[in-house]
């Protein structure tokens, strides 16, 4: 549609955590969806819609931190098809709390080894920073909502 | 019938909390199998409470899940408390109840206005709804709005909510802000009714007969009571674990519960079922004609349900506001440092069981019970249910595939199942 043309195709993607942040997410947008929306098409988003689409994002607003073999590279593609990568949350900005295991003790790290295995884990849970570059960042467990309005409409304009 | 064989899968499945796959897997034109993967990677939290101060667990808990992150809070905190004896006030008691429907708000719109409706309508996504109906978006954003302003006022925040605490609240409620939202949450009532009316009017029905289990609370507050279950059975909250069983799925990082060797469903159609006398008295006079819909067997009814548990949050919301009152209390104080305890709750999606253990201060064991894993054994056979009269429904082999994924994914929505929650505490460790 032409009036889309100029609207900012924007993406909400949940690596591993409890999606506080995208959760926290819908209540600002119950001030600022209808402002926004004139400026941004939400393209993918699974907790709102179910078509999606991947491809030349504008802005990609990411949660959760890189736990598994899996994470890694869907945290690769989203890099790779948009050109503003945000970190959303404490989560993807240092790991914690979502990478608790992180800090467990040897004897807690033996005890959840083989689960770690059997599902395709990571040595180490990361953060976004720690596997792709990040252009942004908006701290919170979960997000400031003051940041996330400051942080996100600069890349609407 | 016409004789196929089809493998359906669905990978991440939209509009439903955290993530999961569905694969369904038929032979000759007959269900041959139904897996309900819960893909949520597990961030280990029964290890990471272990040793921890009980005071910071709550707020560790409570990372367990965004969406109901209220209900992880006020049951962990309701197990501290029953573990070491700290009894908290009157007024602690009824900010628990405003925070509570604060959640149930915000959570339930959530679910009927984001997940469920764009179904119901034929859309993809309450984003594109036709021009004619965009009203219904700004009504989903104002009701929201009310739940998410409530719980700013009592508990700070709606997700991780800081001032609930053990033994009570940390901040007092600001008197000049209680007719600001006492009219905020009487003037979406008329949405909520709507919102009634639409549930009401859904035509889709999903009968199997089935067991419902909640706990039953004398002023529908969702935080104390007995747990019933529609057979019959009358147990005590700390008893709750000796009714369940644990049972393995396939391929998922979760498990599923039985309640007396049975499947079962809990959450809002539940509760309706079990307790609708206790709703707010303005509830029960707004929607008399709603409320003879309970009992109900038919699954769909759980999203009415939830719309009508809105209206109660709300109508029970507006009078202890109203009532006022609130004053700056002292957190009641533990009288030991060591024992065992269970706090019980209803959660936005069922009820929810913190079992503790607490050694000198710091938390020995916890083990919990989520609402959506005890309804992953019962969604299961719905599912199995609906493809298999899919199958016996005569449509062509190319037809029936969609048929299928539209409707297993409508009756998943139905239950709104938190993979986020369910994917925690898989492991039934009993050794202490």
């Amino acid at each position: 549609m032409a009036e889309n043309q100029n609207k900012k195709r924007v993406g909400v993607f949940s690596l591993t955590c409890d999606e506080g942040c995208s959760i926290y997410l819908t209540e600002i947008f119950n001030r600022k969806l209808v402002e926004w929306l004139d400026k941004m098409e939400l393209v993918y988003f699974l907790s709102v819609k179910n078509k999606t689409d991947f491809s030349n994002l504008d802005v990609a607003l990411v949660e959760g931190v890189v736990t598994s073999q899996k994470d890694k590279e869907e945290l690769e593609k989203i890099r790779n098809s948009t050109k503003i990568l945000i970190a959303m949350g404490t989560c993807a900005m240092s790991a914690l709390p979502s990478g608790q295991r992180n800090t467990f003790t040897p004897e807690q790290k033996e005890e959840i080894r083989e689960h770690l295995e059997m599902y395709g884990f990571l040595p180490q849970a990361l953060a976004l920073k720690e596997v792709v570059k990040v252009d942004d960042e908006i701290p919170g467990c979960p997000v400031s909502e003051e940041i996330f309005v400051k942080t996100f409409e600069k890349y609407l304009d | 019938m016409h004789s196929c064989d089809l493998d359906i899968e669905i990978n991440k499945l939209s509009k439903i909390e955290g993530h999961a796959d569905l694969d369904i897997r038929i032979r000759n034109g007959k269900l041959e199998d139904v897996t309900l993967k819960v893909m949520e990677n597990v961030r280990f939290f029964n290890q990471a409470v272990r040793g921890k101060p009980y005071a910071s667990v709550p707020q560790l808990v409570s990372r367990i899940c965004g969406t109901c992150s209220i209900a992880h809070l006020t049951a962990c905190i309701e197990a501290v408390e029953k573990t070491l004896g700290v009894a908290p006030s009157e007024q602690t008691m009824l900010l628990r109840k405003l925070t509570m429907y604060s959640l149930m708000i915000r959570d339930h719109a959530l679910h009927l206005y984001f997940f469920v409706l764009p179904d119901l309508l034929g859309i993809d996504s309450i984003l594109d709804l036709a021009d004619g109906k965009k009203e219904l978006i700004h009504e989903a954003l104002h009701v929201k709005e009310a739940g998410n302003n409530l719980s700013k006022l009592v508990a700070g925040r709606a997700v991780h909510a800081p001032y609930e605490q053990v033994g009570g609240f940390s901040h007092e409620i600001d008197p000049s802000r209680i007719p600001i939202l006492v009219s905020e949450l009487r003037k979406v009532r008329p949405s909520v009714l709507k919102l009634i009316d639409i549930f009401y009017r859904c035509p889709w029905k999903l009968k199997r007969k089935t067991n419902f289990v909640a706990i039953v609370t004398p002023d529908f507050s969702f935080l104390e009571g007995k747990i019933r279950s529609t057979n019959g059975a009358v147990i005590e909250e700390r008893d709750y674990w000796n009714h369940l069983h644990n049972v393995v799925l396939p391929y998922s990082q979760a498990s599923g519960f039985q309640f007396e060797g049975k499947e079962y469903m809990v959450g809002a159609l539940a509760r309706l079922n079990l307790n609708k006398e206790s709703l707010h008295s303005n509830t029960k006079r707004d929607a008399a004609k709603y409320l003879t819909v309970f009992p109900s067997d038919n699954i769909y009814h759980n999203n009415l349900a939830q719309a009508l548990e809105i209206l109660h949050s709300l109508d029970h919301s507006v009078e202890l506001l109203s009532a006022g009152g609130f004053k700056k209390e002292d957190p009641a104080k533990p009288v030991k440092q060591s024992g065992e305890g269970v706090g019980a709750i209803e959660a936005p999606r069922g009820t929810l069981y913190y079992w503790m253990a607490i050694d000198q201060g710091r938390v020995r064991y916890l083990n919990l019970v989520i609402p959506t894993a005890q309804n992953l054994v019962n969604l299961r056979e719905d599912i199995k249910k609906i493809v298999e009269g899919a199958c016996a429904s005569g449509v062509f082999p190319d037809e029936l595939e969609e048929k299928i994924r539209r409707e297993a994914e409508k009756i998943i929505r139905a239950y709104d199942p938190c993979m986020s929650c369910a994917s925690h505490f898989l492991r039934v460790n009993l050794k202490f």
